[in-house]
């Protein structure tokens, strides 16, 4: 780990010495860059606290004993998972207020991200579940555990080490597809490199800041869903 | 005359075409150990686990002391199908041994003995860890309480699976196969700590088992289970000396040879 966590950082310097060095109108395009960033960075973190909200919300709606619970969620996965996230997005933010409800880009934009993705994320977690011996449920109910507590106390935090993984790759996804709220007209990174691009033709600098960029975002969320799956499967390993 | 602790009147379970439980009846009075043996596959374990309330039943009804379990008292006095509250109720008088020890991973040893005392019976911390930290050293674990399963051998895992069924407080205690899944110098450990319960203590006590000579020096009686029903039943001295049964004998021979 440590390794990369170096390789990463001798990166980031030289492409940063590459950066001072050659591109000499850096200082007129990063700005705006590096607030198209921050909006990237608010929009991907809400969608993410949305998305994983409502993918474990789904994931164990979809398992649960009522069918009418079962067959929310199943509509819910299906139609965004089966359809198209920008024209969800376009839902959002221009068909919506045709009914009466307008939303501000962020609302839309994060709206959008979070259950598109949370549509996957809820296939993710109803597979981790399943994937619980039924041995735990069952020592869970022979221990009388009211079903709630099953669910939470023993079966989630064994489901967890199964969700991570295919999570972080999920999230990286995600963070990728949030260009799609310049659509909405957000000023994310995409949106604001176009706009740099269009004032200032250095394409090629701007496109190399704007894709190193979005990888440290992706190497981030790496970083951290390791450490993650690191803690999670501490004991659990040998007794798989 | 007093009610039996555990009684099955007429209990049919069908997993499809196939009849599991046909029309089983019996009784068991408080304080027995009563053991059930016969072959692999005829759904002794089942008995169990009806009884555990993980399998639901088709026809008949189950009483702990003379009280319906898998039906209710609606108000006008006829019965009707056990609410949740009620089955919880019940439950919390039987306890359960698996064949694989079922412990939850992500806990420790005590972890393990705590969580359903404290999210189930409502025990605060101190008192979960008090009466937990009792149970193992009676299972001769105190020195792993903190070690996770995966830690710990199989007779080990076992061991703590009895003390956390223990730290429920039951009445009742259900084994299934509870050394099936042990390495053969495992299952002295486990047999003695069930011997001690059965010595020492007022459970009644079921147990499925393939281990013949423990069945006959512990339990009260023995019943022979095959097609869904109790083919013959005895004290272990007479039922193990002279089976009535062709189908039972036959079972006799073929275990007792092997060993």
């Amino acid at each position: 780990m440590n390794t990369r966590v170096a390789a990463i950082a001798v990166l980031v310097a030289f492409l940063a010495g590459m950066v001072f060095a050659t591109f000499s109108e850096l200082r007129v395009f990063l700005p705006a860059l590096l607030r198209g960033a921050l909006i990237t960075i608010e929009v991907a973190a809400l969608s993410f606290l949305l998305m994983t909200a409502s993918a474990f919300t789904a994931g164990v709606a979809r398992l649960s004993p009522w069918w009418s619970v079962r067959w929310i969620a199943t509509a819910y996965v299906e139609v965004f998972r089966g359809t198209s996230l920008l024209v969800q997005l376009f839902w959002f933010f221009f068909v919506l207020p045709e009914f009466g409800l307008t939303l501000s880009p962020m609302a839309a934009g994060v709206l959008g991200v979070g259950f598109n993705f949370g549509a996957y994320g809820a296939e993710i977690v109803r597979g981790a579940i399943t994937a619980v011996p039924r041995g735990q449920w069952e020592a869970a109910a022979a221990l009388n555990l009211p079903v709630f507590r099953r669910m939470t106390r023993i079966v989630l935090p064994q489901a967890l080490v199964v969700v991570i993984p295919p999570f972080g790759n999920l999230t990286i996804e995600m963070v990728k597809a949030t260009s799609v709220v310049s659509a909405v007209t957000l000023v994310d990174i995409t949106y604001a490199s176009v706009q740099q691009n269009q004032l200032h033709y250095r394409t090629v600098e701007i496109f190399v800041v704007t894709l190193f960029l979005y990888y440290c975002f992706s190497q981030l969320i790496r970083f951290s869903m390791g450490l993650l799956e690191e803690r999670s499967k501490r004991h659990l390993a040998a007794t798989r | 005359m007093t009610e039996p602790r555990i009684k099955f009147e007429n209990v049919c379970k069908r997993y499809g075409p196939l009849t599991v439980l046909d029309g089983l009846n019996m009784e068991v009075a408080a304080g027995e150990l009563v053991t059930i043996i016969g072959p692999s596959g005829s759904g002794k374990t089942t008995v169990l686990r009806v009884l555990m309330t993980l399998e639901t039943i088709e026809e008949g009804l189950i009483t702990i002391d003379g009280e319906p379990f898998n039906k209710m008292r609606s108000r006008e006095g006829g019965l009707v199908p056990a609410s949740t509250a009620h089955l919880r109720r019940i439950r919390a008088r039987i306890g359960m041994v698996f064949q694989n020890f079922n412990l939850f991973p992500h806990m420790t040893a005590l972890g393990n003995c705590i969580e359903a005392p404290i999210h189930s019976l409502g025990l605060s911390k101190a008192e979960a860890v008090g009466r937990a930290e009792e149970l193992l050293d009676m299972v001769g674990l105190s020195d792993k309480r903190d070690h996770y399963p995966s830690q710990l051998s199989g007779g080990q895992q076992q061991r703590v699976a009895i003390a956390r069924a223990l730290a429920m407080r039951p009445e009742i205690l259900l084994f299934d196969e509870p050394t099936s899944a042990l390495d053969p110098e495992m299952v002295d450990e486990v047999l003695q700590v069930i011997r001690q319960l059965a010595t020492e203590h007022s459970y009644t006590m079921l147990l499925v088992t393939h281990q013949m000579g423990f069945a006959r020096e512990v339990s009260g009686r023995v019943c022979f289970f095959d097609g869904g029903k109790f083919l013959e039943e005895g004290p272990p001295r007479e039922f193990f000396a002279s089976p009535r049964h062709e189908r039972t004998r036959q079972f006799l021979n073929k275990v007792l040879a092997a060993h």
